[in-house]
């Protein structure tokens, strides 16, 4: 039979879950009615209830039709360009924080300390002369304009080298009794081992790039090379009075998120503590 | 060697960021205003001007109202702070861990629990919208309960991680006055109480401000009290202390002067000047005590900072208490949140909260919390304390280097940022109230074409920042040490 402590423990687990729960659901409450807003037809959206009468699944295709809104388009851009800025970012940032974690040279730790002191300069700061020079270089528009600035992180560089602090230093000595030359010690020994800290960085940016706003605000002029959070702002004032077709944009642009979210959790509070406990 | 792995990186490192710092540094001290100078006048070139941008800055009461937004809404990071511990302690249980049976029991009982609440839900004749939302509640339960820490965390997290345009959008929708879901649920709750309180006299206003004003004061006693008693202990050093007494005496005496009646304008001032003579006394005595390193400065800041939003709010009913009386004729009508110029703020706060209680933070203190050692936890079983005491004497100080990382990382956050929400929701409106420093720099630097003003604007904020960081440095080590 139960006893009593087991009654007892279980109903604290279950005031405990409550709590939770409403929270959880009161935290979730938007997401839902933007859920079902995206569902309604323009005429139902103001009522007080929240359920549509039909099921209007056409809204997420008519989003795709509207006239001057290139969804589909801003998708791929995004995808596109955050995919861009990811690649290099971690190939870039990888290889520097090998160079800072793993090899001896002069000035090594003063250099370091530059890119730290860096990640403390807001970022409106560069903005203002970064795009000047862009104008500059005629890239103002394009894709690689909007691709250059964000492939160099400091921060990147940090999180990779904290971690690759972290691999024992007698690996690299194996490596060169066995003849092994710095590259191959970075491709075959460091990287694999470092593969935690590279799918963090690269959820990261990804995510960071997907959602960033600034500067694709100020470099992209022509509809066609919007990202997605640019073309959210232009749809919002051109056919803000559609919330229910509002809606399920904002719906298709928040699902991918969720969506690698749900499935790479793990790295993510991984790479969170790794990236905020020491620093 | 080490160079040829640094090389890539480090050139775009000087391309896109060191060189853009020299080219802003010197913008800074520069004319440079591209209504100027620009393209259709080649002779006219820019200037260098000294300081006169910064002199131009601290002139303009614009630059100090945004600075002044800035700061305000930072005031919902110490909420944001303490929601995100609270979940974290929330979620910090074993759901599964000892034993299989009290999870069946926690388990058994949600089911029970749901199967109970949508009955009678069903059997309600209220609105389907009521229905959904328990019907949520419900779903939600059982999984929680049954996958315990991932299901909430998951579910906790997911404001913080998809905030950006879109969410931003949403929120705005549901802000909207006219027909916004906000408002539909405010209403009836508003109608109610205009309804309870159509009898509402005078005399009864000035009974409930006064029973108000006073709470507030007690609460505002408890926290001085507490304040004081931290630094006599050497729990805190002077910085803190004064830091503390200032925000709960000093914001709450200017702003309790809007208050509506006359001895309630009196009242705060009293307190304060009262507070302040009881701190010298106790300067005076308790030399012996002064703690020389600063100390829980974030514990400080957090606070007061609370309490100061407190007070705010509870000066803010009170007004809204006195007016009822006038105001309930005519039904009370839900705020217009974005569009109304005081509601524009708390508006922006709310969602931040909203943001913040599942944030990195939660998941800063969840590993915080599992680095405590059981042993501690035990002592205090053994001398049978609280789970109060238990909190206070040792959560709390265990988790102090988490939380001063925090606040930190907030603050410096929370200095550049609004940007995003100020392009997307309200366009730094209405008239200027949700303009922070970031947006402004954006509309002069971008907009308006005054890139030297702006750059000025942006390196008063890098400065603000640094002061921050360095402070850091200086308080934060010793406080990991601790």
């Amino acid at each position: 039979m139960f006893k009593m402590y087991t009654i007892k423990k279980g109903l604290t687990l279950l005031l405990l879950n409550l709590l939770l729960a409403i929270v959880a659901c009161t935290l979730i409450l938007p997401f839902t009615w933007m859920l079902l807003t995206s569902l309604k037809r323009l005429e139902e959206v103001g009522l007080n209830g929240w359920l549509p009468e039909i099921f209007q699944w056409e809204n997420y295709r008519s989003v795709f039709t509207l006239k001057g809104i290139q969804f589909g388009r801003w998708y791929w851009n995004s995808i596109f360009v955050a995919a861009w800025v990811t690649f290099l970012q971690v190939f870039t940032s990888s290889l520097a924080a090998f160079s800072f974690a793993r090899l001896k040279w002069r000035g090594r730790d003063t250099i370091f300390m530059m890119y730290l002191a860096t990640m403390m300069l807001p970022g409106l700061v560069m903005m203002i002369p970064n795009f000047q020079n862009m104008i500059r270089l005629q890239l103002v528009n394009s894709y690689a304009g909007l691709i250059l600035p964000g492939a160099f992180s400091a921060f990147g560089t940090f999180l990779m080298r904290q971690f690759m602090m972290n691999i024992p230093q007698s690996l690299d000595e194996a490596a060169e009794i066995d003849g092994a030359s710095k590259w191959q010690l970075y491709w075959n020994v460091i990287m694999p081992l470092a593969r935690p800290a590279l799918v963090t960085l690269t959820i990261f940016s990804f995510m960071g790039n997907y959602n960033s706003m600034f500067w694709p605000l100020v470099m992209m002029k022509s509809p066609d090379k919007y990202t997605l959070p640019i073309g959210m702002l232009a749809f919002e004032s051109a056919q803000g009075q559609q919330t229910n077709l509002l809606m399920a944009a904002v719906a298709m642009s928040v699902i991918p998120m969720i969506v690698v979210f749900v499935c790479m959790q793990k790295h993510l509070v991984k790479g969170i503590m790794l990236g905020g406990v020491k620093g | 060697m080490g160079l040829g792995f640094l090389m890539p990186n480090i050139l775009g490192f000087l391309a896109f960021t060191t060189l853009p710092l020299l080219i802003s540094f010197f913008l800074a001290f520069s004319n440079w205003n591209l209504e100027l100078h620009n393209f259709f006048r080649p002779d006219a070139t820019p200037q260098f001007v000294g300081l006169y941008n910064f002199r131009k800055l601290f002139q303009e009461p614009d630059f100090f109202r945004f600075l002044g937004n800035t700061l305000f809404l930072m005031l919902g990071i110490p909420f944001g702070i303490a929601g995100s511990l609270g979940s974290a302690l929330l979620l910090n249980h074993k759901f599964r861990g000892e034993n299989r049976r009290i999870w069946g029991v926690a388990v058994a009982s949600s089911c029970l629990l749901c199967s109970c609440l949508l009955l009678i839900m069903l059997n309600m004749p209220g609105s389907t919208t009521l229905l959904l939302i328990s019907g949520l509640f419900a779903v939600i339960l059982l999984f929680g309960s049954m996958g315990g820490q991932t299901v909430y965390r998951t579910l906790f997290y997911f404001p913080h991680f998809t905030a950006g345009v879109a969410t931003f959008i949403l929120w705005k929708k549901l802000y909207s006055p006219e027909n916004g879901p906000i408002n539909n649920a405010l209403q009836p709750i508003l109608d109610w109480i205009s309804a309870a309180s159509a009898n509402f006299s005078t005399a009864n206003a000035n009974l409930i401000s006064n029973l108000l004003v006073l709470t507030l004061l007690v609460c505002n006693a408890l926290f001085i009290r507490r304040a004081l008693t931290r630094w006599r202990e050497g729990e805190s050093g002077n910085i803190s202390l004064l830091v503390s007494l200032l925000l709960l005496t000093l914001p709450a005496w200017l702003a309790g002067q809007q208050l509506p009646l006359p001895w309630q304008r009196m009242v705060l001032p009293t307190g304060a000047i009262l507070t302040y003579l009881a701190a010298l006394w106790q300067v005076k005595r308790g030399k012996i005590f002064l703690a020389k390193a600063d100390y829980a400065l974030a514990d400080a800041v957090i606070f007061s900072s609370a309490m100061l939003v407190f007070s705010f709010m509870m000066i803010g009913l009170v007004m809204l208490v006195e007016r009822l009386p006038e105001t309930q004729a005519g039904g009370l009508t839900p705020p217009k949140w974005l569009v109304d110029y005081y509601w524009a703020k708390p508006a922006l706060m709310l969602m931040g909260l909203w943001g913040a209680l599942g944030s990195n933070n939660m998941l800063l203190y969840l590993a915080g919390l599992s680095g405590i050692s059981p042993e501690l936890y035990e002592a205090a079983d053994i001398d049978g304390a609280s789970d109060w005491q238990r909190f206070w004497n040792i959560t709390w100080p265990q988790l102090a280097n988490v939380t001063f990382f925090i606040l930190i990382m907030s603050v410096i956050g929370g200095l550049q940022g609004g940007f995003e929400m100020a392009r997307t929701m309200t366009q730094g409106g209405p008239a200027g109230a949700t303009t922070t420093l970031s947006y402004y720099i954006y509309n002069q630097g971008f907009n308006t074409g005054r890139l030297a003003y702006a750059s000025a604007v942006s390196w008063v904020l890098f400065l603000l920042v640094l002061i921050v960081t360095l402070f850091n440095w200086k308080f934060g080590n010793r406080y990991t040490n601790d």
